[in-house]
C-alpha cells in the first residue's frame, strides 16, 4: 500500500530494519544531545557577556551566528539553549506521556467509577487556562528547572490520557480482550501486554506532537518567572527576545526557529520512521 | 572632507524635519547641515523650508486612530483612578486641568486664569468664565471643589492621596474663585495641579462612564480594555480647537504588532516603541519619529536597612558596578540619558547638571566588595518586565559582576502582582518611577524618611529639614541651591542606582501635524489630541 | 437506539454539570493563591495601607472570598454573572461581544481547518512513506514548530507591511461588507489554522494507519474492495473516536488559547478579557470566563465522546 521511494527502502542490520530518513532524523537528535551535554565546553563566549556594539548584526566573522538584542554572541546562546529544550522538553514530555498513557490505559480496562473520575478530574484539569496555573505554581512553590519539567508535564497529561483512552476504549471492545479478561488476567498484563502494542503507533505520534507543544510552552513560562533565570534561555525564549529581528531578517530569530523545528521534525520523522522491529509486531 | 552641495533634495528635508520633531534646536540643525556639506544660503533655505512644514497652518477634520501600549479592563475615565498612557490620553481628550505644562517645562493656564498667594500656603485661584461642560453645565468653582477634594476620600482609591493630602481647606469663594489651603507652604501648587489627575469633573460625578468634562472631545463609545472613541466638541471654549474631527484609542502590547500597524497605514500614531524598532521605521517612507526625555527612570534599589544593603561596601560596590554608558548604548540602544543615581532629570529645572555619575569601575567594585565580606556570595537581584528594561539591565550587571567574581542571581518574576510582593520589599530589586514635575513631589515621595515609596528606606533628618524649607520658599535660585545639595546627597547616601534617564519615542505617519515633545510624557504629555491635525 | 443515546445524552450533561462545579471551585482556588487582591492591584504604585483598605471598604471586598464566591454562584443560577471589581460593568456586559467575536474567529478557523486536517491527514496515512506523507508530516511539523507569534508577525510583516495586501489589525468594528470580512479575518484565521492543524493531520493519520493494519481490513482488502471503499466504510468509523477526540482538543484551543492572536491583531475576543481579569482579581470576569472556557471545551468533548460511542458498536 506504500509507493516506496529511496528514503524509505529498509535495510537491514542488527535484526532490525531501517531506513535513510530514520538514520538521518536519529542522528541530527543525538548532534543536539551532544551540545546540550558539551555546550560549556564548546561556547566561543560567555553567553551573558555583550560583545557587539550593534545588535541583531548579521553573520560575519567572529559572531558566527550574529548577535542578539543586546549585543551578544548568538551562537554561544544557541549552544547553551540546547541543554534546555532538549533536557527539560524530553524530561517533560516523558512524564506527561507516560502518565497519561497509563492512566488512560486503566481507565479504560477498568471502568467505572475510577473511569469518571479520572476522566471528570483531568478535564476539569484542562480547561484551567495554563498562564493561570502558571502563575499559581509560581506563587506558591517559587520557580526551580524541576518544578518547571513537572509543571509543564502536569499541563499536557489530560490531552495524552484523553486521546490514549479514547484508543484503548477501542482495543478493549475486541474479543481478544474478553478472553484475556475470562482468563483472569491481572490489569497490568491486560494494559502492558494486549492494550498498549495495539496503540504504541499512535501514542508515539503522540508523543512526538506533545513534544512540540511543551518546546513552545516552555518559553511562555519562563516568561511568567517560572523556569529558566536570565542568562539562560531556551530556544523558545530566544526566538521571543529576539523577535524584533524579524523585519530585518537577522540569524538571531532565524536561526533559533530553525533549530526548534530541525529537532521537532526530527523527533516526529524517527518516531514514523523506528526501526521495524520496535513498531511493528507482525512486521 | 568633500563638499557636498547636495541641498535641496528630499532626503535633507525629511532628516531635517525628523530632526525638528526629536526636539533639534536651531543650532543644532543649521550644524547638521553644515556638517553635511550644505552651502550656509541654501541649508538656511532646508531650515526654513522644514520649519515651515512644522509650523503648518492645521486643517481641519480628519480621524485619528492611535495605539498605546496597555489597557486591561481596568481602564478607566475616573481622573483620579487613572493609571498610564492609556488613561492619561482619554482624560486629557476629555477633562482639563487647571494649569499645565508646556514643552519646556513652564506652568501654563488652562482652566485657571491666575494663582495668587503671599505666603505660599493660602492660594486664590482665579477661573475662567464662559467653560461648559459636554452636558451644557457651566464650570463653577464648586466644581473645582470637588474635583480636589474626592482625592482625600479613601472609597475613591485616588493614586495622587499622598500629593493631594497636602490641601486641607478648600473653599468656593465666589462662582469663579476657589481657595485652597495647604499644610505647609508649598510653592509649587499650581505644577502639583498639573498632574494629569487633578482634571476638574462635574460636582457631584459618580458614574465616570460619561466622561463628562470641559474637554476637547465628547465621549461617543468606551470599552474598557478595547477601544475607546470621542468626537469634536463644537463648543470647546479653546476656539479653533481641536482640528480632529474624531480620535479612536486603543492599546496594543505587543511592540512589533504596534509598528507593523504603523507602517501598514491602520493607525496614524504608535505610542511609546521599542528603540529597536527605530530602524525599521526609519527605513520606511511616510514616517518620522518624536523623542522625549522626562525623567522617567527604572532604578536599582538596594535596601540600607537589611541585608546586603546594610553594609555600606555593597553599596559602594554596586554603585561602580553598574555601567551605564553599556547601559544606555546596548539596553535602551542610546534612547536615554546617563542618570547620576538621584530621581530629578535634566528636563525639570533643578536638574544639578554639575553632579557627575559615577564611572564604571569594576577594580574599585571588586574593593569595595571584597572589604563588605560579600564577594563570591550568591546575592538575588529581583527584576520583571513590569519595571521597564529592569531585565536587560540586571543582565548587564550581572555579566560585570560575573567578571570580578561577584555572583548576582537575576530572578525574573512576573509582571503579575510585581508593585505588591516585591517592590520597596525585596532586599535587592528594581523598581520604576514615572517622571514627576517637581523635586519636592520626587522626594516627598521616594526620599523623605517616612516617604510612601522609600524604596532604598534611606533616612535622613537633615534631608528632611532641607525638603520642608525649599517647599515653602517661592525664591527660585534658593530653592535650586537647596535642591542641588539633596539631589547630591540622595546621590551618595540612599541605596538607589539610577543608570539612566528612559526616553520615549512615538513613531508616527508624516501625515499627523502638531506633535511636539513635552516634560511629562510622550504623546505631547498624553495631551495631543486637542493639538494635533491629520493631512489628507 | 433512540431511547439510549437520549440517555447517553442526558448522561454525559450531568456530567458536564460536574465537572464544571470542579472547575470553577478550582479557579477560585487558584487565584485565591495568587497574592494581592482588586484594590491593590488597581492602586499599583500608590498602593498604601490606608488607601488600599479604603477602596477595599468601597468595593466591598471586604467579606471572605469564599463568601464573595458563592454569592457569584448563587447569582449565576438566576442568570446573573456579577458585576466587574475593575470597573462596576455587569460582567454580562463586558463579556456579550467580545464572545461573539470570538465564535465567529473560532466558527470560521474551525470551518477551514477541520475539512483540510482530515483531507491531509486520511490521504497521508493512504500514501503512507510516499513522498507525498513525508512532505505533509514535514511541512505540518514544521509549522507547528514555529511558536504562534512568530507565524501570526510574519504575516503582518509579508501581508499587511510590505505587500499591503491587508490590514493589520483586526478592526471588526469596521467591517461594512463581506469583502472587509474576508480581508479583516483572513491573517488571524490562517495564523490559528496553521497552530491547530497539525495535532488534527497527525492525529488522523495515526489513527488510520493503525485501523488500516488490523485484520478486518485485510479481510476487506482480500475480498477485493478498492482502496477508497476500504478507508471509508472500514477504517475511517473505527478510526473515528481518536479523530474526533483529537479534533475537540485543538479546537478546545481556540475558545479560551487565542491570546497571542486577540493580542497581535487587536482582536477584541475573550482570552485577553480573562488574562485581564487574572491582572486584576477581579472575580465575578474570571470565574465567567473559566465558566465559559469550561462550557465550550466540555461541549466539544462531550460531542466527540458521543461520536466516538456512536460509531463503535461494541460500545452502544
Amino acid at each position: 500500500m506504500t509507493t516506496a521511494g529511496a528514503a524509505s527502502v529498509r535495510r537491514s542490520f542488527l535484526g532490525h530494519s531501517y531506513n535513510l530518513v530514520g538514520v538521518v532524523t536519529a542522528l541530527v537528535i543525538l548532534a543536539w544531545t551532544l551540545v546540550a551535554i558539551f555546550a560549556p565546553y564548546i561556547i566561543p563566549h560567555s553567553i551573558g557577556d555583550i560583545v557587539d556594539d550593534d545588535y541583531f548584526s548579521p553573520i560575519r566573522r567572529g559572531l558566527w551566528l550574529g548577535s542578539d538584542y543586546l549585543g551578544r554572541d548568538m551562537l554561544s546562546r544557541l549552544l547553551m539553549g540546547a541543554r534546555y529544550t532538549v533536557g527539560i522538553s524530553l524530561a517533560a514530555v516523558s512524564i506527561a506521556c507516560f502518565s497519561g498513557v497509563v492512566l488512560g490505559m486503566t481507565a479504560a480496562v477498568t471502568g467505572g467509577w475510577l473511569d469518571t473520575c479520572l476522566s471528570r478530574f483531568l478535564d476539569a484539569m484542562n480547561s484551567i487556562p495554563s498562564k493561570l496555573f502558571g502563575l499559581v505554581v509560581v506563587a506558591a512553590v517559587g520557580s526551580s528547572i524541576p518544578v518547571l519539567i513537572v509543571t509543564l508535564a502536569v499541563i499536557y497529561i489530560p490531552g495524552a490520557y484523553r486521546f490514549a483512552r479514547a484508543l484503548a476504549v477501542n482495543i478493549n471492545t475486541m474479543d481478544f480482550m474478553t478472553v484475556a479478561r475470562v482468563r483472569g488476567e491481572s490489569i497490568v498484563y491486560l494494559t502492558g501486554s494486549e492494550i498498549l502494542p495495539n496503540i504504541i503507533r499512535p501514542v508515539l505520534a503522540d508523543f512526538g506532537l506533545r513534544f512540540v507543544f511543551i518546546v513552545l510552552l516552555l518559553s511562555g513560562l519562563s516568561f511568567l518567572g517560572l523556569g529558566l533565570q536570565p542568562p539562560l534561555a531556551d530556544w523558545g525564549a530566544l526566538v521571543r527576545e529576539n523577535i524584533g529581528g524579524l523585519p530585518f531578517a537577522a540569524p538571531a530569530v532565524i536561526v533559533p526557529s530553525l533549530a526548534i523545528a530541525s529537532l521537532t521534525i526530527s523527533v516526529n520523522l524517527l518516531i514514523d520512521n523506528l526501526p521495524q522491529k520496535i513498531r511493528d509486531r507482525d512486521a | 572632507m568633500t563638499v557636498d552641495i547636495t541641498n535641496g533634495i528630499r532626503a535633507h528635508d525629511a532628516m531635517v524635519e525628523n530632526a525638528i520633531r526629536r526636539g533639534a534646536s536651531r543650532r543644532e540643525l543649521l550644524n547638521m547641515l553644515l556638517a553635511g556639506g550644505a552651502a550656509m544660503a541654501a541649508g538656511g533655505a532646508v531650515l526654513g523650508r522644514a520649519t515651515q512644514a512644522v509650523a503648518a497652518t492645521p486643517v481641519s477634520g480628519g480621524h485619528f486612530k492611535a495605539a498605546g501600549w496597555s489597557s486591561s479592563t481596568a481602564d478607566t475615565l475616573d481622573p483620579a483612578k487613572a493609571s498610564l498612557s492609556t488613561d492619561y490620553v482619554r482624560c486629557c481628550s476629555l477633562y482639563n486641568r487647571l494649569t499645565f505644562l508646556d514643552k519646556d517645562g513652564v506652568t501654563q493656564m488652562e482652566l485657571a486664569e491666575s494663582f495668587d498667594t503671599k505666603d505660599a500656603k493660602t492660594w486664590t485661584v482665579k477661573l475662567r468664565k464662559g467653560v461648559t461642560f459636554h452636558d451644557g453645565k457651566d464650570l463653577t468653582a464648586d466644581d473645582v471643589v470637588f474635583s480636589l477634594k474626592r482625592h482625600l476620600d479613601p472609597a475613591v482609591g485616588s493614586k495622587v492621596a499622598k500629593i493631594a493630602a497636602q490641601m486641607t481647606g478648600f473653599k468656593a469663594v465666589d462662582k469663579s474663585t476657589v481657595e485652597i489651603t495647604l499644610a505647609d507652604p508649598n510653592a509649587d501648587l499650581p505644577t502639583i495641579l498639573a498632574l494629569h489627575h487633578f482634571m476638574i469633573v462635574a460636582n457631584g460625578t459618580t458614574d465616570f462612564s460619561k466622561g463628562n468634562g470641559t474637554g476637547a472631545f465628547v465621549l461617543n463609545t468606551f470599552e474598557p480594555g478595547a477601544r475607546s472613541l470621542v468626537t469634536k466638541n463644537k463648543n470647546y471654549w479653546k476656539s479653533g480647537k481641536p482640528y480632529l474631527e474624531s480620535f479612536e484609542f486603543f492599546a496594543i502590547s505587543d511592540d512589533s504588532a504596534r509598528v507593523n500597524a504603523l507602517l501598514s497605514g491602520d493607525i496614524h500614531l504608535a505610542a511609546s516603541i521599542n528603540p529597536r524598532t527605530m530602524k525599521l521605521i526609519e527605513s520606511q517612507q511616510g514616517f518620522g519619529l518624536s523623542k522625549t526625555t522626562s525623567g522617567n527612570y527604572t532604578d536599582l534599589n538596594i535596601r540600607l536597612d537589611m541585608d546586603p544593603g546594610s553594609k555600606a561596601d555593597f553599596v559602594a560596590g554596586m554603585k561602580y558596578l553598574v555601567n551605564r554608558e553599556q547601559i544606555v548604548k546596548s539596553a535602551l540602544r542610546g534612547l536615554g540619558e546617563i542618570g547620576n543615581d538621584q530621581p530629578v532629570s535634566p528636563a525639570n529645572v533643578f536638574h544639578n547638571a554639575d553632579l557627575k555619575p559615577k564611572a564604571f569601575d569594576p577594580d574599585k567594585a571588586k574593593f569595595h566588595f571584597q572589604k563588605s565580606g560579600l564577594l563570591g556570595q550568591s546575592i538575588p537581584v529581583v527584576a520583571s518586565d513590569a519595571a521597564t528594561s529592569s531585565i536587560d539591565m540586571a543582565v548587564i550587571i550581572q555579566a560585570a559582576g560575573a567578571n570580578i567574581g561577584m555572583k548576582l542571581d537575576v530572578k525574573r518574576v512576573p509582571s503579575d502582582g510585581y508593585w505588591d510582593n516585591y517592590w520597596l520589599k525585596a532586599p535587592v530589586h528594581f523598581g520604576n518611577i514615572n517622571p514627576r514635575p517637581t523635586p519636592d513631589i520626587l522626594f516627598s515621595l521616594l526620599y523623605a524618611s517616612n516617604a510612601p515609596w522609600n524604596e532604598s528606606q534611606y533616612k535622613s533628618e537633615k534631608f528632611d529639614k532641607m525638603l520642608v524649607e525649599a517647599r515653602g520658599l517661592l525664591d527660585q535660585a534658593k530653592r535650586k541651591e537647596i535642591y542641588s545639595a539633596m539631589q547630591v546627597m540622595v546621590s551618595e547616601e540612599a541605596g538607589t542606582i539610577i543608570p539612566a534617564y528612559i526616553s520615549n519615542v512615538d513613531a508616527l505617519s508624516n501625515k499627523v501635524k502638531g506633535l511636539e515633545a513635552n516634560p511629562l510624557g510622550g504623546m505631547m504629555g498624553y495631551a495631543m489630541a486637542e493639538y494635533l491635525w491629520v493631512e489628507a | 437506539m433512540k431511547f439510549e443515546a437520549l440517555n447517553l445524552v442526558l448522561n454525559r450533561l450531568a456530567i458536564a454539570v460536574v465537572t464544571l462545579l470542579i472547575v470553577l471551585f478550582a479557579v477560585f482556588f487558584a487565584t485565591n493563591m495568587l497574592p494581592g487582591d482588586t484594590a491593590s492591584i488597581l492602586l499599583g504604585q500608590a498602593a498604601t495601607p490606608e488607601a488600599v483598605a479604603g477602596l477595599r471598604e468601597a468595593m466591598h471586598l471586604n467579606d471572605p472570598a469564599i463568601l464573595r464566591f458563592l454569592r457569584w454562584l448563587v447569582g449565576l443560577l438566576h442568570g446573573d454573572l456579577g458585576t466587574s471589581y475593575a470597573n462596576d460593568m455587569p460582567v454580562a456586559a463586558l463579556i456579550g461581544g467580545r464572545f461573539v467575536n470570538t465564535m465567529k474567529l473560532a466558527g470560521i478557523t474551525t470551518l477551514l481547518s477541520v475539512p483540510l486536517a482530515l483531507t491531509l491527514g486520511i490521504t497521508a496515512a493512504m500514501l503512507r512513506g510516499s513522498v507525498y506523507d513525508r512532505t505533509v508530516t514535514v511541512l505540518s511539523i514544521g509549522v507547528i514548530s514555529v511558536p504562534e507569534f512568530m507565524v501570526a508577525t510574519l504575516a503582518v510583516l509579508l501581508f499587511a507591511v510590505y505587500l499591503k495586501w491587508l490590514p493589520a489589525l483586526s478592526a471588526v468594528n469596521e467591517a461594512h461588507s463581506l469583502a472587509d470580512l474576508v480581508r479583516i479575518y483572513a491573517m488571524p484565521v490562517i495564523t490559528l489554522t496553521f497552530v491547530i492543524s497539525a495535532q488534527m493531520i497527525r492525529m488522523t493519520r495515526a489513527a488510520v494507519i493503525e485501523t488500516l493494519s488490523t485484520p478486518y481490513v485485510e479481510m476487506a482488502l482480500l475480498k477485493g474492495a478498492s482502496r477508497g471503499r476500504i478507508v471509508l466504510r472500514h477504517a475511517l468509523p473505527n478510526a473515528l473516536g481518536p479523530i474526533v477526540n483529537a479534533i475537540a482538543l485543538s479546537l478546545s484551543y481556540l475558545v479560551g488559547g487565542v491570546i497571542i492572536v486577540e493580542t497581535i491583531f487587536n482582536y477584541p475576543g475573550i482570552a485577553k478579557l480573562m488574562v485581564d481579569a487574572v491582572a486584576t482579581r477581579d472575580l465575578p470576569l474570571i470565574q465567567s470566563c473559566a465558566m465559559i472556557f469550561c462550557l465550550g471545551y466540555l461541549f466539544l468533548i462531550t460531542a466527540a465522546d458521543i461520536v466516538a460511542i456512536m460509531s463503535n458498536p461494541r460500545l452502544r
